[in-house]
């Protein structure tokens, strides 16, 4: 039974559109996970700050923990899963395996997303532009080095193909 | 964590999301989501509905109209940071926009939003303090005009009514080029500890007049008058600056909390006011100060 609370929500999801009747208050990254299944967008805070759930919205980064499922209607939605595959990884997704830019990866699709946010609008970050441009992801791990040099690393090789 | 249940209405209009509010006791208004849904995911918030009025495209955008330059609520910090208008003409705007949160909430986060929150300690109300910002309020049936430093009242208090919508900021379309925004942040939010925003006139060796602005140090953004009135008049040069400097954060009640102290906030507003007021000057006069 619908109630008061609920909310049709469609829109497009990693280039396939989807319809669902959710709570108002579901989140965007709860429904990615728990509605559509894709477990690569993750939940690491409460407070908007860790970057784990960041997709691209409409082609631009954001937090998906801090988007109603129901603002994003009408939108397209990228997640990790969208961007590349087990046999042709995303320059991004590349350059972090060859860098080890991860260690636990619970941080890295978020990461991931960031970078490709980061790229997007500079194409040849320095050093510290990656480290401001990260100012929305935590990463408990790796203490970032191997993070940075995987963001120029994809860098350059997005400016070479 | 999720939001407490609510019943989420979207406006198709201005008109219609008036209506909405109109209509409901407890009601918030939902711009890009990026003070509000955090507030409500913590529980801090639980209104009984929430009108989205994030799908209004004619209240997103900068525009020049006459002596002013109209930025709409909900254009984004995104937007702003990529509109040529800005850069051109807002150095303090374009200053504090590169170190305002972080990539993905400047994405989503409007400054509509962040003026109708009414946070203490955000980056933007500074710069708009120091560039004589007003703000355009709309009702059912009449909309109205307020100064910026008449409109922030307090921690999350502002002089918003029920059944108002925040539609528009607008700033002055000739701003003084010396401008400048410096902060000190708290890491993990990344909101100023303090912050200062410096505006100064320049003519012959002379400041003119000057406004500053000071954030995240009292309980609203204010502007240090003893500062300004230093510098009003004095010559343009590192001297002037630091002796008004030192009285940036004279005369405010200060906040104390888990992050920071009242008297090291003091301490910071002094400080980055004297940086703010240099590169300011630089600004003003061209010149590229000693290092
Ligand atoms: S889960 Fe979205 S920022 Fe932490
Ligand atoms: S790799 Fe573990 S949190 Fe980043």
């Amino acid at each position: 039974m619908p109630s008061a609370t609920d909310v049709s929500v469609e829109l497009t999801v990693n280039g396939r559109s989807c319809r669902r009747e959710v709570p108002a208050r579901t989140l965007l990254v709860h429904f990615l996970r728990e509605q559509l299944g894709l477990t690569g967008t993750h939940v690491g805070c409460d407070t908007t700050q860790c970057g784990a759930c960041t997709v691209a919205m409409d082609g631009v980064a954001v937090k998906s923990c801090t988007v109603l499922a129901a603002q994003a209607g009408g939108h397209e939605i990228t997640t990790i899963e969208g961007i590349g595959d087990e046999g042709k990884l995303h320059p991004v997704q590349h350059a972090f395996w060859a860098e080890h830019g991860l260690q636990c990866g619970y941080c890295t699709p978020g990461m991931v997303m960031a970078v490709r946010q980061i790229i997007a609008d500079n194409p040849d970050p320095t050093d510290a532009d990656v480290r401001r441009g990260l100012a929305g992801n935590i990463c408990r791990c790796t203490g970032y080095q191997n993070i940075v040099a995987a963001a120029l690393a994809a860098a350059a090789a997005m400016r070479e193909s | 964590m999720f939001p407490a249940d609510f019943r989420y209405l979207r406006a198709e209009s201005l008109p219609h999301a008036l209506d909405l509010l109109a209509d409901g006791e407890d009601v918030k208004v939902l711009a890009g989501g990026q003070s509000l849904l955090p507030m409500m995911k913590l529980r801090l918030a639980v209104p009984e509905a929430v009108v989205d009025i994030g799908g209004i495209t004619e209240l997103a955008g900068v525009s020049p109209d006459g002596d002013r330059v109209r930025i709409g609520a909900l254009t984004t910090y995104r937007a702003l940071q990529r509109d040529e208008l800005i850069a051109a003409r807002f150095p303090a705007m374009t200053d504090a926009l590169a170190v305002l949160a972080d990539q993905q909430v400047r994405a989503r986060g409007t400054v509509g939003g962040c003026v109708a929150h009414g946070d203490p300690a955000a980056d933007l109300p500074a710069v708009l303090l120091a560039l004589d910002a007003s703000v355009t309020v709309a009702a059912r049936g009449a909309t109205r005009t307020v100064a910026l430093g008449d409109f922030l009242r307090g921690i999350y208090a502002t002089d918003l009514a029920t059944g108002e919508i925040v539609t528009e900021i607008s700033v002055g379309a000739a701003p003084p080029p010396g401008q400048a925004y410096e902060k000190f942040e708290q890491s993990a939010s990344h909101l100023p500890l303090a912050g200062v925003c410096a505006a100064l006139s320049v003519s012959d060796g002379v400041i003119t007049s000057a406004r500053v602005a000071v954030t995240g140090v009292a309980g609203r953004v204010f502007r240090s008058f003893d500062t300004e009135r230093a510098l009003a008049g004095a010559p343009a040069e590192p001297a002037s600056l630091e002796a008004s400097a030192a009285l940036a954060a004279d005369g405010a009640e200060p906040l104390s909390d888990q992050h920071a102290t009242g008297p090291f906030r003091q301490h910071l507003a002094r400080v980055l006011a004297r940086r703010a007021l240099a590169r300011a000057l630089t600004r003003a006069t061209g010149e590229v100060p000693p290092r």
